[in-house]
């Protein structure tokens, strides 16, 4: 009997790393927005984003790894970095290697932040919308539990989330402390700028 | 008085010292946030430091001269 480990492996890591970039996604819009005002410090806030990006790309690599490993379906280790390349749902898979190549990539630029500059690399970090949005179309169309109610609330949760975030980002001011000696703080940068 | 330090190695330019005090604050062409005065003492600085997404602003008191 074919052994299921790397199948439901890959299918695990897969819906944990979509968890955790949802969350690591929450933290960065929390970062602006800062609907908690001073409970959160914006420093730790930046470091649990940090963090929860890293372990979404780890899940990412374990994702990848059992489905290599696996036999259920042939993905040899070119698909995982070509697109369209899988056999097994050629499109759907397609999306989450080009989400997976962006994440890896905007993950990358933060350490790369003095080469590229601080303009290039919030730039580049708008990019993060396109690897959610590609991760969702790939999880729904490719991912094995898609046909369940609960993975379909499970998706609906996480993107109804994250647009809620974006709109009380953008359309929240950042609290601002009450200015001493009639200085007032200039209105700008309501923007979503980060 | 305030004396404030800004680590531009960190700084991303998030501009949210720039937002809170710009008296002090700003953020020049290369998006990074500069000091315009490098003493103040208004306490806003120090809730600009702690805005930082980076924590790339130190606030030290010093006493006045």
């Amino acid at each position: 009997m074919r052994d299921p480990t790397f199948w439901i492996l890959a299918r695990a890591t897969g819906l944990t790393a979509y968890t955790l970039m949802t969350v690591a996604v929450l933290a960065g819009l929390v970062l602006k927005s800062r609907p908690f005002g001073r409970a959160l410090k914006a420093a730790s806030v930046t470091d649990v984003h940090r963090f929860l990006s890293l372990l979404a790309l780890g899940a990412v690599a374990i994702h990848g790894a059992a489905l290599v490993l696996d036999s259920t379906v042939k993905i040899g280790p070119s698909a995982l970095l070509v697109p369209g390349l899988a056999p097994y749902r050629p499109v759907w898979t397609g999306f989450g290697v080009v989400s997976a190549e962006l994440a890896a990539l905007i993950v990358l630029s933060f350490s790369l932040r003095g080469k590229i500059g601080a303009k290039a690399w919030r730039k580049l970090h708008w990019a993060t919308y396109l690897v959610f949005a590609a991760a969702t179309v790939h999880g729904l169309g490719a991912g094995t539990d898609s046909a369940h109610s609960w993975a379909f609330a499970f998706y609906l949760a996480a993107v109804g989330s994250v647009v809620f975030a974006t709109a009380w980002r953008a359309l929240t001011r950042t609290p601002r402390p009450t200015t001493q000696g009639g200085t007032r703080v200039r209105d700008r940068d309501r923007s979503l700028a980060l | 008085m305030y004396e404030i330090v800004i680590d531009r190695s960190l700084c991303s330019g998030f501009a949210a010292c720039a937002e809170l005090a710009p008296d002090v604050f700003e953020v020049d062409v290369g998006g990074k946030a500069t000091v315009r005065v490098g003493r103040s003492d208004d306490p806003t600085v120090l809730d600009a430091a702690a805005a930082c997404p980076m924590a790339a602003i130190q606030v030290i008191e010093r006493e006045a001269a």
